[in-house]
């Protein structure tokens, strides 16, 4: 979809502040903890991306960062029916439940040992494409979820690595657990950005077999 | 059960923005209250998950590995082979770091790493990113005009150098291998990885100071 998220090759955003640090507020490192833990069933990474994708683009832009992931955290679990909306809006359970125990940090370092998910998958048909060859990306963006970003449409570029199946963040988006052969393309910067480019650089993004056009 | 309906959770997205309390503290207060009154989640575990992101994982994890890198050629070898399998010697795999992968500056080529899509970062192995990682300027500028981004940063490459930018759309997550400076010969690897910054694992950083930062 072509949404307030896809930002690379936008201008006005004026210089980066290249002295801010992780965090600045005490509730940025609550919701990133938050965001660790508290657990929400199903769902897949790339629809939870799809979720901030859909706020109102005015508010995507203008909004904090961890706001944005404290709203789709909301977001999900009311989608969910964990939470209601008057629950969210009152900022309260209407029914308690028992308490979780506190886990120790052992147990937590365990987790995140285990959060390291393989995204990689058998597949059952050979890739298109070898290292070395040329692709060009489709022109017309995805409908719904897609990693494709706006600058690299209809580009032309050359493989430099196939990385084998990969679940495919559009279907994942849908709840589908479906893979497509993954490659990293390497596109000059000329390509993407036209002659101010400077001779040599490049742009390399990791994308699925469909993103290619096949004529 | 998840909807997976685009319409929906745009539609709640637009409720909660426009009906809950604008201060953002409030906002991630109610997650918090609903999290712990619901039985999901205990207010000490997730302070047990920022002691741990302030403490323990951060760049120094990233910093480490690379130091064994520059000395051990084997572990360079395999480092640049897989990243995601090398970096469970130390055990410091986790969060978005299965299918990290390394890529080396030379004195001909510097990698810079982004996500322009969302905020994609191998947050085990680097700790939180610093939020310039996630804004907008960045997002927008680092693959269109990286050498500007970079000048903000102190960085003019030489005559010659390519710029590599590499924007993490899929599941991969990448981890810029600095070059090792001249004059650091002989150093332990603990001396090596004091050298070794955050930035520099980006690629907004270029050549490492001798002196720890």
């Amino acid at each position: 979809m072509d949404g307030p998220h896809d930002l690379g090759g936008k201008d006005g955003y004026g210089p980066v502040d290249v002295t801010a640090p992780p965090w600045r507020e005490a509730w940025e490192k609550r919701q990133w903890a938050l965001s660790k833990n508290v657990p929400m069933p199903g769902g897949t990474i790339d629809w939870w991306r799809h979720g901030i994708e859909n706020m109102d683009p005015v508010a995507y832009a203008t909004v904090p960062y961890f706001v944005k992931w404290n709203l789709n955290e909301l977001a999900h679990r009311v989608d969910q029916g964990l939470f209601t909306l008057e629950e969210v809006v009152a900022g309260h359970s209407m029914a308690q439940r028992p308490p979780a125990p506190a886990r120790t940090e052992a147990e937590l370092h365990a987790q995140l040992q285990a959060n390291n998910t393989d995204f990689s998958r058998e597949m059952d048909h050979r890739p298109r494409y070898s290292v070395g060859a040329a692709v060009r990306t489709k022109r017309a963006p995805s409908p719904g979820h897609s990693r494709l970003p706006a600058y690299a449409r209809g580009a032309a570029g050359r493989v430099i690595a196939h990385h084998g199946g990969h679940l495919f963040a559009d279907a994942g988006a849908r709840g589908e657990h479906r893979a497509e052969h993954l490659y990293t393309v390497e596109f000059s910067a000329a390509e993407l950005w036209g002659e101010g480019a400077t001779p040599g650089d490049t742009v390399c993004l990791d994308l699925w077999e469909p993103y290619f056009e096949t004529s | 059960m998840a909807s997976y309906d685009p319409k929906t959770i745009g539609d709640i997205h637009r409720h909660l923005h426009t009906h809950m309390p604008p201060d953002p503290a409030l906002r991630i207060k109610a997650l918090e209250s609903l999290a712990v009154e619901k039985g999901l989640v205990a207010r000490e575990t997730l302070d047990t998950w920022v002691e741990m992101y302030s403490e323990k994982i951060g760049p120094k994890r990233g910093a480490e590995v690379i130091a064994r890198a520059w000395v051990e050629p084997d572990y360079y070898d395999r480092l640049m082979e897989d990243a995601g399998q090398a970096i469970k010697d130390f055990g410091y795999q986790g969060h978005a770091t299965e299918h990290l992968k390394a890529v080396q500056n030379t004195p001909d080529t510097h990698n810079l790493v982004v996500c322009t899509l969302c905020s994609c970062y191998p947050f085990a192995v680097l700790g939180m990113s610093p939020l310039w990682y996630r804004s907008a300027a960045y997002r927008s500028r680092a693959v269109k005009d990286p050498r500007g981004v970079l000048a903000e940063f102190g960085v003019t490459l030489d005559a010659g150098v390519k710029v590599r930018v590499w924007d993490s759309t899929a599941e991969l997550r990448y981890l810029v291998v600095p070059e090792r400076p001249a004059g650091t010969e002989g150093w332990s690897r603990e001396a090596l990885a004091a050298i070794i910054t955050r930035d520099s694992m980006i690629g907004t950083e270029r050549d490492l100071k001798l002196e720890a930062t």
